[in-house]
């Protein structure tokens, strides 16, 4: 096989390797894309619970107060 | 309409099948004579791109070179007259960069300028940062808005309303600029002609191969063109990372669009249509970090692509019509060359060279192309970077750059005009990027 044989094989499996990988790398990306929850999708706010403390025997009062207004 | 449409469409496809027959039918009677009529279509199709490309990078040099020996800039150029200007910096969620953006902006070496920050509605500490800037500017006020998320475009909309004086510099939150950019770019603005004047955007993130094939892609591909365009008062696109501009014409024009992925392209157009002149300062520089993964490089151009399109279809009339507005069609025909004609013709030839090398033998004919071509690229590389007094390191690169790279590039390009033509569904993907700390910063 001479050098220049060994060349055009390299230049053509490049070619060829490059086309072909840029197609499995797009379709990845659209994969990733397809994956990712879109942005309405996305909690705004932690999912976490909060920490939830009763209220003090003088706040329920004024809780009371608020809720009977309501 | 519709029906001539269809009409049309049927009579290209009846052509299209009888030709294809009549194509094989030839074939089965008289294969050698076939074989003949490919191998001189072969050379044919061969000589004509490569007239294309030589024309197109010739053209692209000469030019470039002409704006570059005309519009010559040093530091300790004398320039007359320095205006205030209002730099604008939209903002989401880059509490790790605007800092960096800021304090450079800190080091400008001009007179009278403002800064902007508009933080779009960032769920992380974005604002917080840009007001701590608040009153510690010295002469320099900074000021930090904030608005709901509403996009770049919206951000930018927001910040040249609140900016007070009559030229505005946008820039990206994840960009650094040199101290001589506002002095090397405003001296433009003394011809009443120029609305806006396009800067020269370098990667500084340049420790991986992949990074350092695109900083060689911004010097060659994107700056080349750019500066070319610069010597007939036609850049086609203003850049995000540094755009001037003069606040009447941003007035006059509406300001940036909201309905496409390329705010900074369409915007441009808006401006070539209004009959400004758009000049290239390669002396007004910002550094920005590339995206330094495939999957994210890929985001970046599949969105670069979809958005030019999209600018370039607001104006799909134009290119039916050179005159009267011959420097708007220019600069239309030759957005939608670059966004799918080129990139669709690149991946078709190289598929179709090496198919038909071996199919036909023709391999010496493959390596005598890849020769030239990547002479060619050598060449320029080094006319190029030499021109932009960059890293000759990078030169080496050209040997993979066409290769491989663009040929990658080409290939998620036409895959992202298919989707664009077919109306295929997209968002704004922010590009992940990771914070680069250069080893000269200060710099």
């Amino acid at each position: 096989m001479s050098i220049i044989d060994i060349l055009v094989t390299i230049i053509i499996v490049t070619i060829l390797v490059t086309i072909v990988l840029a197609v499995i790398t797009y379709i990845a990306y659209k994969l990733r894309l397809a994956r990712r929850p879109s942005a309405a999708e996305q909690p705004h706010e932690p999912r976490y619970f909060d920490l939830h403390s009763p209220p003090r025997a003088d706040e329920v009062d004024s809780l009371s107060v608020g809720a009977a207004d309501a | 309409m519709r029906e001539r449409t269809i009409g049309l469409s049927i009579l290209v496809t009846l052509v299209f099948v009888a030709l294809t027959g009549g194509f094989i039918f030839w074939a089965i009677r008289s294969p050698d004579q076939v074989q003949h009529f490919l191998i001189r279509m072969v050379v044919v199709m061969l000589i004509i791109f490569l007239s294309i490309l030589f024309i197109r990078y010739f053209a692209l040099l000469w030019f470039g070179y002409l704006q570059h020996s005309e519009s010559g800039f040093t530091e300790g150029d004398e320039v007359t007259e320095l205006p205030p200007v209002s730099i604008i910096v939209p903002a989401f969620n880059e509490e790790n960069v605007i800092d960096r953006a800021i304090e450079s902006l800190l080091g400008m070496d001009y007179p009278t300028f403002e800064v902007l920050v508009v933080d779009d509605g960032s769920t992380d500490r974005t604002l917080e940062l840009a007001q701590q800037w608040e009153g510690v500017g010295g002469d320099v006020e900074i000021r930090a808005l904030t608005q709901r998320n509403g996009g770049k475009a919206r951000a930018l909309n927001a910040g040249i309303r609140q900016a007070r004086h009559p030229f505005v510099l946008c820039m990206d939150a994840d960009s650094w600029m040199e101290p001589q950019t506002l002095r090397a770019a405003m001296r433009h603005f003394s011809d009443p002609n120029v609305g806006a004047v396009a800067g020269n955007v370098k990667v500084e993130n340049r420790d991986g191969i992949l990074t350092r094939l695109q900083a060689l892609e911004y010097i060659e591909g994107l700056n080349m063109p750019r500066r070319a365009q610069g010597f007939i008062g036609a850049v086609n696109i203003v850049p995000g990372p540094v755009g001037i501009f003069r606040k009447s014409a941003l007035e006059e024009v509406g300001g940036y669009d909201t309905d496409t992925f390329a705010e900074d392209a369409d915007l441009t157009l808006k401006l070539v249509t209004t009959g400004w002149k758009i000049l290239y300062e390669d002396q007004a520089i910002t550094w920005t970090a590339a995206p330094a993964g495939v999957l994210d490089l890929i985001q970046q151009r599949y969105r670069w692509t979809r958005g030019l399109l999209q600018a370039v279809g607001k104006r799909k009339k134009v290119l039916l019509q050179p005159v009267p507005d011959f420097p708007l069609w220019v600069s239309v025909l030759e957005m939608a060359f670059e966004a799918i004609l080129w990139p669709a013709m690149n991946v078709f030839a190289h598929l179709f060279f090496a198919i038909v090398a071996l199919l036909f033998g023709m391999g010496e004919l493959l390596l005598y192309w890849w020769i030239l071509l990547t002479i060619l690229d050598l060449v320029i590389a080094l006319v190029t970077v030499a021109m932009e007094e960059e890293d000759l390191g990078l030169v080496p690169y050209a040997l993979i750059y066409r290769f491989f790279f663009i040929l990658f590039l080409d290939v998620v390009k036409t895959f992202a005009a298919l989707e664009e033509f077919l109306k295929l569904g997209m968002s704004w993907e922010k590009v992940r990027r990771v914070t680069y700390q250069p080893a000269d910063s200060g710099g």
